[in-house]
């Protein structure tokens, strides 16, 4: 505060009434539009920002009724607006502009417009206990990756889990394997993104391994299978390319797999 | 307080020098670590570039156009005069951006700076070219470009040169990329190459701006036949103002924006009958909505080079009929045995998952749009690939030849059954676009397999294309997602009645408060 402020400025800058609208703008700014600049964050969805701003404007209005000399002054320009005769232009100006808004967010609610509706999934569903695979019966519960077992052999494992990963999941799951890959935009919902904390890093390779040799077609109800690109890939990969693939998958993202302990430990299920 | 200043001054020094650096980042990158480049290459790149740098890795043969082999050094996306290497720029941008409808990312914000400027001094050691410091490696300097650039007379002179320039050959008279020579045309490695759709700007590699036009203009692709035009400027044949006027026609062939991705097409209710014809004045005043397709990688035999990029589809209905119009960009009027040659060097190009590499063949053109057979209350829908045996899809089918469209039952990739109704379909040809309408009632007999379009509903609606010219059939060919299509009804006068309740009801009260406030005040 040491740059001296104009004087008209200084007056409605300590002023509590102009105070609590410059808040309100700054955290309607911050919330709509630096927010959704921050790393790792998107653009904030219209109710929560409906919820930021009530949030905001009851703290400023507990503020400003906090003592009764700054809640009269916080009051002044509001009466002046409602009865100052030299302020008849902003008085109907702010009427009309009330009246408008309010007609407006009517229409919005009555109008009937079709949405698509609501993509509700789950994306983790719980994994069978066992499956079939090209007729052979895997157990997943308590299955770790066979091939992790072989600590000589890991680098060709590494090495045919890449070219089976160039070969098959690049295309949807990407070069940086955050599921963005040049078919992903064809796609709803998008591939799952490896890269994020909330999917590999979350889950046992059992579980991937389910979701890789089953693929959409094998979701649960509640996976929305009929959306899911993701291919069978029993009908493609053995079932030694699919730990392969899996292997590469934690590898390249630097993820570790969850263990079986920590499974049961953090009570997944 | 003098070390808070000294830190604050290094600060500043420091900012002047991260300027300096984003302005000038051409200056650097033969400093940076090529060790470190290496490492960064070996894990990211190589699967698509190939460990040696020749643009051969596991994934390459997926990929049409293939991904860049460095080891000859010849770059598409310069800035530099036809023939010479890139800058530095020109390597970061491609890696900084990706190049747009390739498999090429963009690598900023997935690799830091740092590592990305090392894996770009990395890639030019693959070629020695790149080694000899003596060549003044310079980007094309050139004029902006001249105003007036989307007034009728610029763009007439710029299809003047279109014409006179040979452009058309290639890309066509409409610009679709369905010239007379496209059938011929390979890059400098044998790979057969699309000649651009010029209707599809943000499609294209070197970016969508006039200026970015004009400068492949200038440059020309290298390694692929288009040249640069730049000898022409130089021989007098024409000026560099008609080549800025080329660009600038070239531009508005597209839309201004890229076409956003919306979910649902609104299909507005028309008073008279709805328009059967592909050509009819109707359709300019409907929205249209674009919905991308991409390869079908999902089922055996899967399809890596969907010729398809997208289509537009637009609707309208008279409470008793819907008609549907699908456009898309083609080449190809299927079956066009002219085309024969190329669809076999596609077939051969791509990977593929037959033992037996398919045989070209004469394929007409298809589109299907599917919808499922009943609306459910839940969200439950079949599945999105053409349905399984368990709970099929209904279907139209429409093919360039025979000519005609049919209506079924898709029960999977392998099994269509046909129903006896048919919509009604017309279609239209015209330099190298698709114009297809579907015209169908509503309701229909045939509750148990044929969908009945209710309006006010969201109707899951999903499409499929296929280009005979380039080898496409049975499950090679471009497919989308579940969209919807909903049949909007006419405002009724209704709607309004709350909200100007509302409005009087607010009015009354603000007024209200002010009188309070004003006698209140006259009273004090």
């Amino acid at each position: 505060m040491s740059a001296p402020l104009p004087p008209a400025l200084r007056r409605y800058a300590g002023h509590p009434f102009w105070q609590a609208v410059a808040i309100l703008v700054l955290a309607y700014v911050l919330v709509v539009w630096v927010v959704p600049l921050l790393p790792g964050s998107a653009i904030v969805p219209k109710s929560v920002v409906l919820q930021y701003m009530v949030t905001v404007l009851v703290g400023v209005l507990i503020y400003v009724s906090d003592s009764e000399a700054r809640w009269t002054r916080f009051k002044e320009p509001i009466n002046a607006m409602l009865v100052e005769p030299r302020l008849r232009v902003v008085r109907s100006g702010v009427l009309t502009a009330v009246t408008a808004v309010v007609g407006l967010v009517a229409y919005g609610q009555v109008k009937t417009t079709v949405a698509a509706p609501p993509n509700l999934r789950s994306i983790h569903p719980a994994p069978p206990t066992e499956i079939t695979f090209r007729g052979k019966s895997i157990t997943l519960t308590g299955l770790e990756n066979p091939l992790r077992q072989h600590a000589d052999s890991l680098p060709t494992y590494l090495a045919e889990g890449k070219q089976v990963y160039y070969r098959n999941c690049l295309p949807c799951h990407g070069d940086h394997l955050d599921g963005l890959g040049h078919y992903a935009s064809g796609f709803n919902p998008l591939p799952a993104n490896f890269q994020d904390n909330g999917t590999i890093a979350q889950l046992t390779e059992s579980f991937v391994f389910w979701r890789v040799a089953k693929g959409g077609p094998g979701l649960p109800r509640e996976g929305t299978p009929w959306n899911s690109a993701m291919p069978k890939w029993e009908d493609f990969l053995t079932e030694r390319e699919i730990w392969s693939v899996i292997l590469f998958l934690y590898d390249q993202t630097g993820w570790k797999p969850r263990t079986w302990e920590k499974a049961e430990s953090g009570g997944a299920k | 307080m003098t070390g808070g200043r000294a830190a604050g001054r290094t600060g500043g020094r420091m900012l002047a020098l991260a300027v300096l650096l984003s302005v000038s980042p051409t200056v650097l990158l033969s400093a940076q670590d090529t060790t470190a480049g290496k490492k960064v290459y070996v894990k990211w790149c190589a699967g698509c570039h190939g460990e040696s740098g020749a643009g051969d890795g596991p994934a390459a043969d997926a990929m049409l156009p293939r991904p860049r082999n460095f080891t000859g050094a010849v770059y598409k996306i310069r800035t530099t005069a036809s023939g010479q290497l890139p800058t530095d720029a020109d390597l970061m941008r491609a890696i900084d951006e990706g190049l747009p409808a390739s498999a090429m990312p963009a690598w900023k914000g997935r690799l830091s700076d740092a590592e990305r400027r090392d894996v770009a001094a990395y890639v030019k050691t693959f070629s020695a070219f790149f080694s000899d410091t003596s060549q003044h490696i310079v980007p094309l300097k050139f004029a902006s470009a001249p105003g007036g650039g989307s007034g009728a007379a610029a763009l007439k002179t710029g299809r003047l040169f279109y014409d006179s320039i040979g452009c058309r050959k290639c890309h066509g008279d409409q610009g679709r990329g369905d010239g007379p020579s496209a059938n011929t045309l390979k890059d400098d490695a044998g790979f057969p190459i699309f000649a651009a759709d010029l209707h599809q700007s943000w499609r294209f590699r070197g970016g969508a701006s006039v200026e970015d036009i004009y400068r492949r203009l200038r440059t020309g692709l290298d390694g692929t036949p288009m040249p640069s035009f730049s000898d022409l400027i130089d021989q007098k044949f024409l000026t560099d103002e008609e080549l800025w006027r080329l660009a600038q026609y070239v531009r508005s062939l597209s839309p201004a924006q890229p076409p956003d991705v919306r979910d649902v097409v609104h299909a507005p209710q028309i008073a008279g009958a709805v328009p059967a014809s592909p050509n009819d004045s109707t359709w300019a005043r409907v929205d249209r909505y674009w919905f991308p397709l991409v390869g079908q990688v999902i089922r055996k035999p899967r399809w890596f080079a969907p010729a398809v990029a997208g289509v537009w589809v637009q609707a309208v209905h008279d409470g008793k009929t819907v008609a549907l119009r699908v456009s898309w960009d083609d080449r190809t009027q299927s079956p066009d045995t002219s085309w024969l040659a190329f669809e076999q060097r596609v077939l051969e190009t791509m990977a593929n998952d037959d033992s037996i590499a398919p045989k070209a063949a004469p394929w007409p053109d298809q589109l299907a749009v599917q919808f499922p057979r009943h609306l459910s209350e839940g969200m439950e829908r079949p599945y999105f690939l053409m349905g399984s045996a368990t709970d099929p899809v209904y279907q139209w089918r429409w093919t360039s030849q025979p000519a005609r469209v049919v209506a079924g039952l898709g029960r999977g990739l392998e099994q269509f059954d046909t129903l006896p109704a048919a919509p009604a379909g017309q279609a239209a040809y015209d330099h190298g676009e698709w114009r297809v309408v579907f015209t169908r009632a509503l309701a229909t007999p045939d509750t148990g397999n044929e969908v009945q379009l209710a309006p006010g509903r969201a109707i899951p609606m999903a499409f499929f294309a296929w280009d005979g010219s380039s080898g496409e059939h049975g499950s090679r060919m471009a497919v989308s997602t579940w969209y919807f299509l909903a049949l909007d009804r006419p405002t009724s006068p209704t709607v309004f009645v709350s909200p100007v309740i509302a409005m009087v009801v607010t009015l009354g009260l603000g007024m209200l408060v002010i009188a309070r406030a004003q006698r209140r005040a006259a009273g004090v």
